[in-house]
């Protein structure tokens, strides 16, 4: 063989090798996955790469099987949670369209799972055009709280283009506060946002905040 | 008239004879002010590599010289930080911290676990707001994004944190809390 050719073949056998290798070290499993057992471990790998080949975030579908782990469910559910999440996840990507975040793709994940439609979420991006990972969340805690899914999403949906986040989240405690107090959901949530409207015609300093800790 | 009309060309061809006499400080003159001209016009160092740097060259490189430039580039780029789990989001200055509480009478120990730890019982324990006390504290840094967690009470009882609101699907019969952070 002459040289040249020889050259040209070898370069070609350590290309394919460090192709093959690069391929297998780009997504090794995950070694936090190693607190799940065997069975769990391979099915939720399995989930994991294909979210990956789809785009999806992955770290959510492992924090999902790690508190699976953590909390010593079985095998079983923990695989179908990660698979009803990856779902989810693709459901959201779909509505939120292919430029969302991760973290609105999660927040849009467990809005849908809370009850909300599609529909609810492509509203909600084309009404904001900052993140809406906490309008996606408020709107989720609040189905959680006991508000019906309607109401909720007619509240954040109305809320969401003009108000910031810190806004946004007092608005949900403020909601919750009233249920626990004994106020009606639908009725907490429509007071609230009144409130929280005709709070932001009046502020005058609305970006003061203190600076001690927050609380969840 | 006829010899008037050829003593003008005589002159000339004489003229054209007679051999110009230089100034022999010329050929000086000249050449500085060549170099003058050129020291004014010579380019600035930034022009100079900016010139270098944009003139077009040639390599020749082998397969195999080429194969290891491309793998050395590709180990790079293996080796650079992967995206995060909360990849998108602002960075380390965008953390806000957040203060967990929970009241658990007689516990020794409490933990605070959750997306943001890998459900890892041993990285967040919590603290005793007093000594001996049953209110029990821990404050962390997040990332805007959302965050389910619960509290793990002498390793074995899972609490949800009553002050936050809980995960609408409780899949693995324990209970969770939501903290969302925001951006803006």
């Amino acid at each position: 063989m002459p040289h040249g050719l020889r050259s040209l073949a070898t370069a070609g056998a350590l290309a394919a090798v460090f192709v093959a290798t690069a391929a297998a070290q780009d997504h090794p499993q995950d070694p936090r996955l190693g607190r799940l057992d065997a069975g769990a471990r391979s099915l939720v790998a399995v989930v994991i790469d294909s979210a990956r080949a789809a785009g999806l975030p992955t770290e959510p579908l492992v924090q999902r099987a790690l508190e699976g782990a953590t909390k010593g469910a079985p095998g079983s559910l923990i695989v179908s949670a990660v698979q009803r999440l990856a779902a989810d996840l693709g459901r959201a990507r779909a509505a939120l369209g292919a430029g969302a975040t991760p973290p609105e793709l999660e927040a849009g994940a467990a809005a849908l799972r809370a009850g909300a439609g599609t529909p609810v979420l492509a509203q909600l991006r084309r009404s904001r055009r900052q993140t809406i990972t906490v309008p996606l969340a408020v709107l989720t805690d609040l189905v959680a709280s006991g508000v019906p899914v309607d109401s909720a999403a007619a509240a954040v949906l109305a809320l969401a283009a003009g108000t910031r986040d810190a806004d946004l989240i007092d608005f949900r405690r403020a909601v919750e506060r009233d249920i626990a107090l004994g106020a009606a959901p639908t009725a907490a949530t429509a007071a609230a946002a009144a409130g929280l409207q005709s709070t932001d015609a009046t502020h005058v300093n609305a970006g003061a905040r203190d600076a001690r800790p927050g609380r969840p | 008239m006829f010899e008037d009309r050829q003593d003008p060309v005589e002159r000339i061809v004489s003229h054209v004879r007679h051999p110009v006499r230089i100034d022999p400080a010329l050929d000086g003159r000249v050449m500085q002010e060549i170099a003058r001209g050129e020291s004014v016009r010579a380019p600035g160092a930034a022009v100079a590599g900016w010139r270098w740097l944009i003139r077009p060259r040639q390599f020749a490189v082998s397969p195999l010289g080429a194969l290891a430039l491309a793998a050395g580039l590709a180990a790079l780029m293996l080796a650079l930080p992967r995206r995060g789990p909360r990849s998108g989001l602002p960075a380390e200055a965008a953390r806000r911290e957040f203060q967990f509480v929970v009241v658990a009478p007689r516990a020794a120990r409490v933990a605070l676990v959750g997306d943001f730890n890998d459900w890892d019982a041993t990285r967040t324990p919590m603290r005793p707001a007093q000594r001996g006390g049953s209110v029990w504290t821990a404050v962390l840094p997040l990332s805007p994004g959302r965050y389910r967690y619960a509290f793990l009470v002498d390793g074995s009882r899972w609490l949800a944190d009553p002050a936050a609101p809980h995960v609408h699907d409780d899949e693995f019969g324990a209970p969770s809390s939501v903290v969302t952070v925001g951006g803006s």
